[in-house]
């Protein structure tokens, strides 16, 4: 009978034991709440803060989640959607995942998400706080540094712009001076050759259509354009003649097919560029795959010449067509006509009139005056390139008080492990191992 | 213009093909390979062979075959072969063929080993006697028949030579070898002078100094409906025919590891890994199976019905048939007949040839988070602290080859790891693992010590003329380890302690990549089959299944590091039977589209009905990109693969789970902590595939063997008995058809609504889920807690998902261990069942288990329940517990829809009844 007590006795413990060791009930109903927000627990009846329900005083904090949203269970693991609240006193209080509640990880400074017994979490907050407290302060100094750095900028950037708009608009004026210039050379030009050519050609009648040819070849930068149109065409049809000529990428993919021949180191970094992507530098691999092609067939060899835009010999030509076509597209005024276009017209005008009433032209060097207009003409270009460069300069947005003026023509490096990157603000980012660049947009 | 026009079409055109830059004139078809050209070119009956001096010798049935009339111009085909059957526990027949050693053959064929486990010849049965039949529709030939198990009887006809298993009520077939005559065994003999034996192939060249030696044969499958099995290949999951009437573009199935760059979606070429074991199943529910030991190339052909149609041969009629034809390049006949009758019992039959899938570590069923790379030190710790931040749970963080000092496995790149150890010990802090890669190619480099020991010890495999194989790989020049030897699976089980691999830790776990084996520059970017291992075996006769000696090697290596205590975690990408035995597998470099997404489905259900259990897909495709909405498609449909991870290519843009903006985040959130919940589930699974084989993710049939709509349906899969899920495979999917099968209901996951058995529904499909649902009469635990890593899980209470059947019945189980040692080989766990019947929920104990757990239960919630009870009473203590409704789901707004005991506070490891009142 006794023994029999005492077993029951010894079940009752085992049971109440086990009730407590296998849930996760805090002894302090309150915990894992925000100060702020423990008047809104102590009632009898607490709703949930989405509305949704209601609960007991007894199932706040009980371990079983009756809230959706986490409202009853804001200091256990039960609820999914809970905050737990760690006063961290000595450092900030913060509000954690109730997944972190008793999960064997100490992540409150004050360890008060540790509260099962499981692990012992030490106090940490004053280190912590003091920690933390220090990087504020080293922070702030940075910041100040910074201040201090950044009104530098801003004065150095306002006396910048100031010279640079100054430089702008005296390059501007200088122009003009330029234009005019140039204006007067073309018309003295323009006039002499009329005198040369009318006192050759005195015996004979007048001939208009002889003018005109004259015109033509001294209305340079028209002829010039045309001519550029002109190898364009011829290169485009070029192109498709020469069918297969220079592999592209896109053929040496394709080309892969064709890997008899290959040494096996060849071979083998070929497969591998498939995974990784890269390109083999080895130029007899290319030298190989190109006399390997004899599968290749009509097709691929039509494709080829598509894709070919950037081909070498076949294309120099054209290249350079381009090339000047933006020269001159550079040096367009807004207006819309090319300053040549206006010098022309001007000299033209000129030269009607002078036509018109014929005036002598006496002592005109035309050597002198080609060299005059050659100078200027030179002048001129190098001041256009200066003003648009320094106009898109100025467009640009450098921040607030254009504190990053300075920075346009700056570039800034850090070597981190075995890459160098480079930041030139306004212009490009690039990563380098040595070997390779990576433009990082 | 025109011309240009046209060009323009074309080239796009070629972009377009370039999608699939599957290379396929990169690998061997049929018809280039002269063995598998040469057999298919057989005609039925052509095989001659009968069998002689049939006798009970050793207790196997044992014959010798010879040709019928030896054929005077090919003297070197009538040595005759040695033919046995053997007799297994449990329905299973071994059919042997092989040259007569006796007869002193010029090299003895390779036998693949340490594939079929020790204890299987435990369970032979010694055959005392056979009995001769005279068999109906056999000419009045003779048959000997010998016992099988009960109800089966294996039976080889003499004149021409067949072997099948019967079941001896009806004497209806089961399952039958060479019942279309189209047996061919190329013995080895001597080369004539005018024979070219090599091969050339795209500029590799197979010295072949053997000759021919291909093996082929028919086999067919009796009551049969469908075939499945054989991985890998991307294709369906019912096996499609190959050849015969209506096949279009004829090829057959292969097998042959093999590293192929973004593989195709639907094909029937080989890819990693190779298994040769089919199952087949029909309306008779029944199903049986056929495996083929043998690891040289392999090519299966599924035959249409009607194939046949001019062979002449008689085949019984009455019973629906598949016929298939096996070619192999090499080998012997080693082949296992295992006669059912159900699904389950098929699988149950196979892993007791080839091994119980391992059990895993608890960590490793969680989510793992991978990425070709994941840069240096800072990055992983950027990475893990992410999830923190967005409290999603992952339990490992994977490395790829570029943390290694040059692709030189066992190192660590200084610059970008310089203290590996901490890095991993900030993660074990968490409770998280770390795996890194470690490949088969050996970086040729003198100053290697890997490398410099392997070659010194002469343990790499050799090339045809005996020198080191040098091949090419991530290092570059590279050799491999002849791990066919056991001395040398040692040496480098070695390499994995902690001494040798420096920088690893307890935490550390391995990951083999490459292991077909990947060759860049060798044919088919694999190694030349005339290299040589171990006793001058060729590669071409054991190419299957280096892969898995690889794996097996590596594992051992995990498990001699931990003493023998920690259960290795080891993922390979190559694979062969048995390697459920060392680990988990997934299915390569898959591409990040829809249809990939699709076809891996079938793939896992593969892979677990032949015995690779552990098995998934690189959630979010390897290749390319995802859209958000795949991505997010697919967390929701990888949470339910046995192994679960998300990795990516290094060209593709990163993704892991936050970086889709906050929706996409929470929705990839939930179907990771979708997958944590159910880790009790999961990892009772997975402890049922290590009793019985039976996989974790199941096809339709194998739970409703009988219903027919469920036979080709591999868009839906079964997750242990209880859970069926489906996939959604389209952008912007607005509905989705879904077969449930069976009598009984099905509950969706989240809402808890009940739809009937036996009919397709037309569902409506949020961006919320894929449609998942619980079978009427189940019984899932689930732990309803989210945590960091499955680590923090431990302690954390239980619910119950009770789905109640038309009789308001359901039972389920629930299997804990430590979840890392081999203490449950001693009984250290809890295995519970749970039945619920009459308002009574039981919980009684399966097996003798001796392990503690502090865990409680702490919400039972009831499906299909009628509301109105409000308390419910729990024995013992007569506690009561209050019933009231809750939410099926946590973690979201879900609405309280399910009938809920609150807290009955029970313990997990004891026996107890809860009572509704």
């Amino acid at each position: 009978m006794k023994q029999r007590l005492s077993l029951m006795y010894l079940s009752f413990i085992l049971i109440i034991s086990s009730r407590e060791s296998s849930s996760s009930i805090p002894s302090n109903s309150f915990i894992g709440i925000p100060p702020q927000d423990e008047d809104y627990f102590k009632r009898e009846i607490i709703k949930c803060k989405n509305g949704s329900k209601k609960f007991t005083k007894a199932q706040l904090n009980d371990d079983f989640c009756d809230c959706p949203d986490g409202t009853d269970e804001p200091g256990t693991s039960a609820c999914p959607l809970g905050k737990f609240y760690c006063k961290n006193i000595g450092h900030a209080p913060s509000f954690l995942y109730s997944s972190r509640v008793n999960d064997g990880i100490c992540d409150c400074c004050d360890g008060s998400d540790e509260y099962d017994g499981k692990v012992k979490c030490p106090y940490t907050c004053h280190e912590a706080g003091k920690v933390a407290m220090e990087s504020l302060k080293r922070k702030i100094e940075v910041y100040q540094e910074g201040v201090i750095l950044r009104n530098v900028e801003i004065g150095l950037a306002k006396r910048a712009i100031a010279r640079d708009k100054a430089e702008l608009s005296r390059l501007k004026n200088e122009r003009e001076v330029v234009e005019k210039n140039i204006c007067w050379m073309s018309f003295l030009f323009h006039r002499l050759r009329w005198q040369v050519r009318k006192l050759e050609q005195e015996p004979q009648e007048k001939d208009d259509k002889r003018n005109e040819k004259v015109e033509n070849e001294e209305s340079g930068p028209d002829k010039n354009v045309d001519r550029q149109i002109e190898p364009m065409k011829a290169s485009d049809v070029e192109k498709q003649g020469k069918a297969g000529e220079s592999p592209s990428d896109q053929n040496e993919k394709d080309k892969h097919e064709s890997s008899e021949g290959l040494s096996r180191e060849e071979l083998g970094r070929l497969v591998e560029s498939r995974w990784t992507g890269k390109k083999m530098k080895n130029d007899q691999l290319n030298k190989h795959i190109q006399m390997n092609q004899e599968e290749g067939g009509p097709d691929a060899g039509y494709e080829e010449s598509v894709v070919d835009n950037a081909g070498r010999s076949s294309t120099a030509q054209y290249k350079i067509g381009v090339q000047d076509l933006k020269n001159s597209s550079d040096i367009t005024t807004p207006s819309g006509k090319s300053w040549l276009d206006k010098i022309q017209e001007t000299a033209q005008n000129f030269l009607q009139s002078v036509n018109l009433f014929s005036i002598p032209v006496v002592n005109l060097d035309a050597n002198k005056i080609r060299k005059e207009y050659n100078h200027y003409t030179a002048k001129l270009s190098d001041l256009e390139s200066r003003i648009s460069s320094l106009t898109e300069k100025l467009k640009f947005d450098f921040g607030k008080q254009n504190k990053f003026y300075l920075f346009y023509d700056r570039c800034f490096e850090l070597k981190q492990d075995k890459y160098v990157y480079k930041v030139c603000p306004f212009r490009n980012a690039t990563q380098e191992d040595g070997r390779s660049k990576t433009q990082l947009g | 213009m025109k011309m240009k026009q046209v060009a323009f079409l074309f080239l796009i055109f070629l972009a377009s093909q370039t999608v699939y830059s599957w290379k396929k004139d990169e690998f061997r078809a049929c018809d280039q390979t002269p063995f598998c050209k040469r057999a298919r070119f057989r005609k039925p009956g052509a095989c001659t062979l009968i069998a002689h001096d049939v006798s009970i010798s050793d207790g196997d049935l044992t014959a010798k075959l010879i040709p019928k009339a030896p054929h005077d111009q090919d003297q070197d085909q009538i040595k005759p072969l040695t033919l046995s059957v053997s007799v297994y526990q449990d329905g299973i027949m071994r059919l042997k063929i092989d040259e007569d050693p006796s007869l002193d053959p010029r090299k003895k064929r390779f036998q693949v080993a340490d594939v079929v486990i020790s204890e299987f010849e435990t369970k032979k049965l010694w055959l005392q006697s056979a009995s001769t039949e005279k068999i109906n529709g056999d000419d009045g030939g003779l048959s000997s028949v010998v016992y099988l198990s009960d109800g089966y009887e294996a039976v080889l006809r003499h004149d021409p030579f067949e072997v099948y298993v019967r079941e001896k009520a009806g004497n209806r077939r089961v399952v039958s070898l060479n019942s279309h005559g189209l047996f061919d065994f190329e013995q080895l003999r001597v080369k004539k002078e005018d024979e070219d034996w090599e091969e050339r192939f795209r500029g590799h060249t197979d010295t072949r100094p053997y000759g021919p030696q291909s093996i082929s044969f028919d086999v067919s499958f009796y009551g049969s409906d469908f075939v499945y099995g054989i991985p890998e290949h991307a294709s369906s999951f019912a096996l499609k025919p190959t050849r015969g009437p209506g096949v279009e573009e004829s090829e057959p199935f292969r097998l042959f590891n093999l590293d192929v760059f973004e593989y195709h979606h639907e094909s029937p070429f080989g890819i990693y890994g190779s298994i040769p074991f089919m199952v087949s199943h029909g309306k008779s529910g029944q199903s049986s199976g056929f495996f083929w030991l043998n690891a040289a190339e392999m090519q299966i052909d599924v035959l249409a019905k009607g194939w046949d149609a001019e062979g002449g041969i008689l085949m019984p009629t009455e019973q629906s048939r598949i016929d298939t034809f096996w070619m192999s390049e090499a080998g012997i006949v080693d082949t296992f007949f295992f006669a059912g009758p159900g699904p389950k019992d098929v699988v149950k039959q196979y892993v007791s040839v080839t091994g119980l899938p391992a059990m895993p570590q608890l960590f490793s069923t969680g989510y793992h988070q991978c990425r070709w790379n994941y840069r240096d030190e800072e990055d992983v710790e950027n990475v893990d602290s992410k999830f923190d931040e967005h409290d999603i749970p992952y339990d490992v963080l994977w490395l790829d080859i570029e943390h290694t000092d040059g692709k030189r496995y066992f190192t660590w790149d200084k610059m970008l790891f310089p203290h590996p150890e901490e890095m991993q010990r900030k993660l074990a802090a968490k409770g998280r693992r770390m795996v890194t890669i470690v490949d088969p190619h050996i970086k040729r480099d003198e100053s290697f010590h890997l490398h410099k020991d392997a070659s010194q010890r002469g343990y790499y495999i050799k090339d045809a003329t005996g020198k080191d194989y040098d091949g090419w790989c991530w290092p570059g020049s590279s050799s491999y380890p002849d791990m066919l030897n056991p001395e040398i699976r040692s040496w480098w089980a070695e390499k994995f302690s902690y001494d040798n691999y420096v920088g690893s830790t307890p935490s550390l776990y391995i990951w083999n990549d490459m292991n077909e084996p990947s060759v860049f520059n060798g044919p088919e970017v694999t190694m030349p089959r005339d290299a040589l291992h171990l006793g001058g075996v060729e590669h071409r006769e054991l190419h299957n299944a280096y892969g898995y000696y690889f794996h097996m090697a590596t594992a051992e290596g995990l498990l001699k590091r931990g003493d023998g205590k920690d259960r290795p975690f080891v993922l390979s990408r190559a694979f062969f039977a048995g390697s459920q035995r060392y680990g988990a597998v997934w299915t390569g470099d898959n591409s990040a589209d829809w249809d990939h997404l699709r076809v891996s489905v079938p793939m896992v259900l593969t892979l677990g009905l032949t015995g690779m259990t552990f098995s998934g897909a690189d959630v979010g495709g390897f290749f390319g990109n995802p859209e958000p909405e795949l991505l997010v498609r697919w967390y929701q449909l990888g949470a339910y693969y046995p192994f679960f991870r998300g990795h990516a290519h290094h060209d593709t843009k990163r993704r892991e789970p936050w970086l889709f903006g906050e929706r996409n985040t929470a929705l990839m959130r939930d179907a990771i902590r979708i997958r944590y919940t159910l880790l009790p589930y999961f990892y009772t699974l997975f402890r049922e595939a290590n009793v019985s084989g039976v996989p974790v993710v199941r096809p339709l049939w194998m739970e409703f063997p009988s219903d027919e709509a469920a036979f080709s349906n591999d868009e839906a899969f079964m997750v242990g008995n209880s859970l069926l899920v489906q996939g959604i495979y389209t952008a912007r999917a607005k509905h989705a058809s879904v077969y449930l099968p069976g009598k009984e209901s099905w509950y969706d996951l989240r809402t808890g609504t009940a739809y009937k058995g036996g009919k397709v529904h037309k569902l409506e499909v949020s961006e919320e889920s894929i449609p998942a649902f619980q079978r009427a009469g189940t019984i899932v635990p689930r732990k309803d807690r989210f945590r960091r890593s499955s680590t923090q899980m431990v302690h954390d209470p239980y619910t119950l998902v009770i789905a109640l059947n038309s009789s308001q019945a359901a039972e389920g189980e629930l299997y804990v261990d430590d979840g890392k040692s081999y203490d449950f080989k001693h009984g250290a766990y809890i295995h519970r069942r749970f039945v619920f019947s009459n308002g009574h929920l039981t919980s009684s104990p399966v097996g003798n288990s001796r392990f503690s757990s502090d865990c409680i239960i702490e919400r039972v919630i009831l499906l299909g329940f009628t509301p109105g009870a409000k308390t419910a009473l729990v024995e013992p203590g007569n506690q009561k517990a209050e019933i009231e409704l809750g939410p099926l789901r946590f973690g979201g707004q879900h609405a309280a829809v399910a009938v809920t005991i609150r807290k009955p506070g029970v313990r997990v490891a004891e026996d107890w009844k809860i009572k509704i009142l």
